[in-house]
């Protein structure tokens, strides 16, 4: 398929449209205003909530609980003046976009309501940043393991890496011995409980333990023989063995064993599975630049591997990937419509596109619960494909 | 050719060996205890009025189910915590012990002082110390070091708990931090719970659902029907559609024919199934529109003595919307693969042949072109085939049908792991096996594959 100039175009302004509204969701629909006067005193209330979360600025004084009650000088309310997930009494029983509603001097629920009169439009402005939330966080999860596996893969292949056998032998053994002992009794022994310090201790442990190995072992002579590393035979070993799992099936038990549904998990989880996918397009793109006569060049005037690596050879691989990675944004985020959907997983207070979906399931004749939410999924959806395609 | 498929083959067990441990992690991490659903509620009554006993019926329901042997062939722990601390059965009373000795170092004195714990919570006659007995019965089970360090010390104006105050004061007292700084690899042998269920597995007994306690084969046999019946009709809709499309599209390419199939098959791509399945069963199998076409639940009720017909009529009415669901998005898929397949094949010089003899384009199309551009078409097979499962999850959920998909759901949902975890084990040895066809297919047409040991597409 030809590329046509207009639709990638279209596919980037809806993208970073979508993320636009994910950012500033809660200046976009909030059931409290953005500025406001009340008894003298000029308040910014949904500015005022992010200063307050950081514990950068007290709660105003006195608190308003309820500001469509409150009387005021003057307001300036969000687009949406309704939060997600907040419910409208008046309004409940899946008011249609086109009922009659009773808003009094407020705006409709111009995308209708939901059984207790939460707005459609509400929900899914928040539904855009849980969406965006999990597509873009398993996205760097799984550039983060991709990009190094599949670059020292490609890069290197099987005969870039050389060095004594005590290094090779003794960084993997004395690495991952190092890792444990650093998991089974240093993190006891220090009473390490946050997780900042326990990755530091474990990576510590690793770089530790590996060192330590290889010192050991150079003192064999079996060990001081040079050879070559087979980084790209291991990578494709790890690839087989990792597109192997059933991942959507496997995400729906291990979900389904956490107590505690939480976002976090989900884009740990998706990142953890997807990153097959970044590491090998990127080893191909490694496999063809690797032999470019500038990579030659710099070999040539005598600049470090790694160095070659991560300054040269990289940078101009990162252009294609990111564009391939869009595909998987579209799809980790299609896989969180999917979860909350089946509403395993995520948290049931948070209003998503699935959620959405799910509730029109029990009152069909409300289309506008199962439309709206699907239009945008769509759209995201294909605008993801789009971009992504390779051909 | 044979060394190849060895070594493919020789990958299988290793990934299925992996995923077989995963899946007994995740059995190991689940928070639930599968013990305490064993026992009868009469049982758990008993655990307030007399937990003596309750202690004893629940190590018998935890030995009859393998759970007092250790859970792998060797552990690797803290030399601090005792290579047998796997004898104790409630996970929770396990986790406690752990966290004090991981905490102080010294196994002897946590010992003593939860033994003294125990006895103390069991004999403290809850008719004149109430208060007391729960607050003990609660230290039971508390994890948090700190918080039962208060707790004892808000309980020393009662003089009966005058032996826990000793004990907990040792404990404090007698520190051996230096213990936890080695580490102590214990060899278990083949009597461990792994060894027993994977053994168990490999001779067909796959264990009993935890809900209802039927055999999971019986439960998975029952599903795995009608799931295959769905995704085999998916598969042949698929290639109904996709493979005439496919061909045309090659034989008219750059007509407007192409480019609207081309945009129209994109946009289906695109658009996720389970939002169509959900529209179409709201708008096609309820009355709320005036559109009650099809039947909305499950496989349809057969009457009795129902002719051949009437049970084809029955079954494709219930069946029309699911299939379609399943099979749309993968048809753009197939159908492009089959285009560029065309292409590369219509480009050769047997075909200007056949055009000189005066073939029609149908006839070159269907006669010559399909047979040698279809071979990578069969490969793709292996590939959907994993996706159809996966996706089956949600069509079956929408539509209701007793498949796989659903099984998986409901015992997600409600904690069955012995279903979920064969589910998993099913699909992935599925898809390992599909994908091992598709690599093996194409070793077979492209010897280049065997030479290198990796894809072409790939270097």
């Amino acid at each position: 398929m030809r590329k046509k100039g207009w639709l990638r175009r279209a596919s980037i302004a809806w993208l970073l449209g979508l993320l636009l509204v994910a950012t500033f969701a809660d200046f976009l629909a909030n059931d409290r205003p953005l500025i406001a006067k009340v008894d003298g005193e000029t308040r910014f209330p949904v500015l005022h909530e992010y200063g307050t979360a950081l514990g950068l600025a007290r709660p105003y004084q006195p608190i308003v609980r309820n500001w469509k009650k409150t009387e005021t000088a003057w307001a300036l309310w969000p687009l949406v003046p309704y939060a997600a997930g907040a419910t409208d009494l008046k309004n409940a029983n899946f008011k249609s976009p086109f009922d009659a509603q009773e808003t009094g001097p407020r705006a409709r629920h111009h995308l209708g309501t939901d059984k207790l009169g939460r707005d459609v439009l509400a929900g899914l402005v928040a539904g855009s940043r849980v969406a965006i939330f999990v597509g873009v966080g398993s996205l760097l999860i799984s550039l983060l393991i991709g990009i190094p596996l599949g670059g020292v893969a490609g890069f290197f292949g099987n005969d870039g890496l050389r060095g004594t056998r005590a290094r090779w032998w003794g960084r993997s053994i004395g690495g991952i011995l190092g890792l444990l002992y650093a998991s089974v009794s240093l993190l006891p022994f220090f009473r390490v409980e946050n997780l900042g310090l326990t990755v530091l201790l474990l990576i510590l442990g690793f770089l530790l333990g590996g060192w330590l190995l290889s010192l050991l072992l150079r003192l064999i002579p079996f060990f001081r023989k040079p050879t070559n590393f087979p980084a790209d035979s291991i990578f494709l070993q790890m690839v087989e063995l990792f597109v192997n799992i059933p991942g959507l099936v496997l995400l729906i038990a291990l979900l389904a064993a956490i107590n505690q549904p939480s976002l976090w998990v989900i884009v740990i989880v998706i990142g953890v599975l997807r990153w097959p996918h970044i590491a090998r397009h990127l080893r191909a793109e490694l496999l063809r630049i690797r032999n470019l006569p500038y990579i030659e060049a710099a070999r040539v005037s005598g600049l470090g591997q790694w160095r070659i690596l991560f300054y040269h050879a990289l940078p101009n691989a990162l252009g294609p990937l990111l564009i391939v990675s869009c595909f998987g944004l579209g799809g980790a985020i299609l896989l969180e419509a999917f979860l909350s959907f089946l509403g395993i997983g995520v948290p049931t207070d948070e209003v998503t596109w699935g959620s959405l979906l799910r509730a029109s399931r029990s009152r069909p004749d409300a289309w506008w619960l199962a439309v709206f939410p699907g239009l945008l999924l769509t759209f995201t959806v294909l605008a993801a494909k789009a971009l992504g395609e390779q051909d | 050719m044979l060394r190849y498929i060895l070594q493919r083959l020789s990958l299988l067990p290793l990934s299925l060996f992996l995923l077989s441990l995963v899946c007994f992690a995740l059995l190991q991490l689940t928070p639930d205890d599968p013990v305490r659903r064993l026992l009868p509620d009469d049982e758990a009554r008993l655990s307030s009025d007399d937990p003596n006993a309750y202690d004893r019926s629940y190590r018998a329901a935890a030995a009859s189910l393998g759970y007092d042997r250790p859970a792998f062939y060797f552990t690797l722990q803290n030399a601090a915590l005792p290579d047998t601390l796997y004898r104790i059965a409630r996970p929770k009373e396990r986790a406690v012990l752990r966290t004090f000795t991981l905490r102080t170092g010294n196994w002897p004195a946590v010992e003593n002082y939860y033994r003294i714990l125990k006895e103390l919570a069991w004999t403290v006659r809850s008719e004149d110390r109430i208060e007391t007995s729960t607050i003990l019965r609660r230290l039971l089970l508390q994890e948090d070091f700190d918080r039962t360090k208060a707790t004892i010390f808000d309980l020393k104006d009662d003089p009966t708990t005058a032996p826990l105050q000793t004990a907990f004061q040792a404990l404090e007292n007698t520190e051996q931090r230096a213990n936890l700084l080695l580490p102590a690899l214990h060899w278990h042998g083949t009597n461990n719970q792994y060894h027993a269920w994977i053994s168990r597995l490999l001779r067909g007994d796959l264990g009993v659902s935890l809900n209802d306690r039927r055999p999971v084969t019986a439960k998975i046999g029952r599903a795995l029907k009608w799931t295959a019946l769905l995704n085999g009709l998916a598969i042949l809709l698929i290639y109904l559609i996709s493979i005439p499309t496919g061909l045309y599209m090659a034989g008219y390419r750059d007509s407007s024919f192409d480019r609207i199939t081309t945009v129209g098959l994109f946009i289906l791509f695109g658009i996720p199934s389970f939002w169509v399945a959900t529209l179409l069963t709201n708008f096609f199998t309820t009355p709320a529109f005036g559109m009650d076409y099809f039947p909305s639940m499950g496989f349809g009720k057969l009457p009795e003595g129902a002719s051949i017909w009437e049970v084809v009529r029955i079954r494709a009415a219930h069946l029309f919307l699911p299939v379609l669901c399943m099979a749309y998005p993968c048809w753009a898929y197939v159908s492009r693969h089959l285009r560029r397949s065309s292409i590369h094949e219509l480009n050769k010089a047997y075909i200007k042949t056949a055009r000189l003899k005066g073939l029609s384009r149908s006839a070159i199309l269907w006669k010559h072109v399909l047979r040698n551009a279809s071979f990578p078409i069969i490969t793709l097979l292996a590939s959907i085939l994993p996706a159809l499962l996966a996706g089956s999850v949600l069509i079956e959920r929408i539509f209701n049908l007793p498949g796989m998909g659903q099984l998986l759901y409901d015992a997600a949902l409600t904690r069955d792991w012995p279903v979920v975890i064969i589910v998993v084990l099913l699909n992935g040895l599925l898809t390992a096996a599909g994908l091992l066809l598709a690599d093996l297919a194409y070793a077979f047409a492209d010897p280049r594959v065997r030479l290198n040991g990796t894809k072409p597409s790939a270097s």
